[in-house]
């Protein structure tokens, strides 16, 4: 597990370090947010640990453009600001998480762990349900065929997948999948007929419960 | 044997099954065409399979090089190929080919349904067709078989593209070449799925 720590107080630098690779982390330190940004875009990194406030570049500089960048590692702020403007703007900058000096450093490591499942949980690369598979990193739905899917399908049949306990709305599936995007509703359904043809196609054992009036689900035949 | 005269006396017979054939596919499209609207294909090809390929493959499968094994043992000595623009089609084509008369459907293998590992999608029917003309058993009306592939125009290409992999001696990169030709594949039958929704979309309004 690789950390990218950017800390321009050299004492807590040092400490914080140590202690993190105590615990088994891997500590690239750097002292401020333009290192920070040069390293965080050079390199891969599974959890990003910044201050705010440093010399050359501050944190939240640093981590917008990381983000602007592409990159989408955890975050977590350490922060001496205990305003709240301070960690709102630090939160929607791009930060995942902050912690408001002086902390505890079992705190810091609590969080860094909670960061990690809540990663390995964005990750889950192949969903199931019934005979079907879908690899989302593939784009490609199997089970005793396999076919591609657009990008779209592959986030709408997710979001079924991972609902299969509940009915789903057509508006609850255009607020999630399309988050919002100047769609109607009647691409909703279009979509779901693409999935419906895959389905199929595949030979799936599942299927799309619900139409034009009735809400969705995805249910075993 | 000589080598170009592996069908012998058949040769003809197997031209006029062939054309024969064709013409009873042009004429229900023709048909379909009047009363639809529409054509049920793209476009047709057909071939009687080279006496050269014919030899190399009896070879590999161990039969005896001769017209009887070519006619009897092997299928696809005379072979048609429908291309189609959508997956329904291909469909209505096989049922249209199953009410033909002079002819059964000895057997037939939904690779659309069954995409081969490869990635590799066509439907493929095995036809016996009677025809005036003697065959190889001595017959008449005599036997012959005709192998049909019907495939969209997407499944086409593909085909294309392994078949010119499959004959070269030797790409770098082979594996690679091999996965990215199954994921084209997939990614073929996902617009051919599309599209296909699409039309049905379009034509309920």
């Amino acid at each position: 597990m690789k950390i990218l720590f950017a800390e321009d107080e050299s004492d807590l630098r040092e400490v914080v370090a140590a202690y993190l690779e105590l615990q088994g982390y891997h500590v690239d330190a750097v002292e401020n947010g333009q290192e920070a940004l040069a390293k965080a875009t050079a390199d891969a990194y599974d959890i990003i640990v910044m201050d705010i406030m440093m010399p050359v570049m501050d944190g939240i500089s640093a981590i917008r453009q990381i983000r602007q960048a592409g990159c989408t590692t955890p975050a977590i702020f350490l922060t001496a600001k205990a305003e709240i403007a301070d960690r709102v703007e630090g939160l929607d900058a791009g930060a995942d998480d902050y912690l408001t000096k002086p902390f505890a450093m079992e705190e810091l490591s609590a969080r860094l762990r909670a960061l990690e499942r809540r990663k390995r949980e964005y990750k889950v690369r192949i969903l199931s349900f019934g005979n079907l598979e879908l690899d989302t990193e593939a784009s490609e739905l199997r089970a005793h065929n396999s076919i591609g899917l657009a990008h779209r399908e592959v986030r709408l049949l997710a979001c079924l997948m991972g609902n299969t306990g509940r009915e789903m709305s057509a508006e609850e599936l255009l607020r999630t999948v399309w988050d919002n995007e100047p769609v109607d509703i009647d691409t909703v359904w279009m979509y779901i007929s693409f999935l419906q043809a895959k389905l199929q196609s595949v030979q799936a054992n599942v299927t799309i419960e619900g139409d034009r009036e009735h809400p969705f689900r995805l249910r075993e035949i | 044997m000589n080598q170009i005269d592996l069908y012998g006396p058949y040769r003809e017979t197997m031209t006029d099954v062939m054309r024969q054939m064709v013409r009873q596919i042009e004429a229900y499209s023709k048909e379909y065409e009047t009363s639809h609207g529409e054509k049920l294909y793209e476009h047709l090809t057909c071939r009687i399979k080279s006496e050269t390929s014919m030899i190399e493959k009896l070879q590999r499968n161990g039969e005896e090089v001769t017209a009887y094994s070519a006619l009897r043992s092997m299928t696809d000595s005379i072979g048609i190929r429908i291309v189609s623009l959508f997956i329904d089609d291909i469909y209505e084509n096989v049922r249209s080919i199953k009410a033909l008369p002079n002819c059964v459907v000895v057997r037939e293998k939904d690779y659309i349904r069954d995409a081969k590992p490869n990635g590799y999608r066509s439907y493929h029917m095995i036809l016996d067709v009677n025809t005036a003309s003697k065959d190889v058993d001595g017959n008449i009306p005599g036997h012959y078989f005709v192998e049909i592939q019907l495939r969209t125009i997407a499944m086409d290409t593909w085909a294309a593209l392994e078949h010119e992999m499959k004959y070269k001696k030797s790409i770098s990169n082979q594996e690679l070449v091999i996965r990215e030709l199954r994921r084209c594949a997939n990614e073929l039958a996902s617009c051919d799925v599309s599209m296909q929704t699409l039309r049905r979309i379009i034509r309920e309004g």
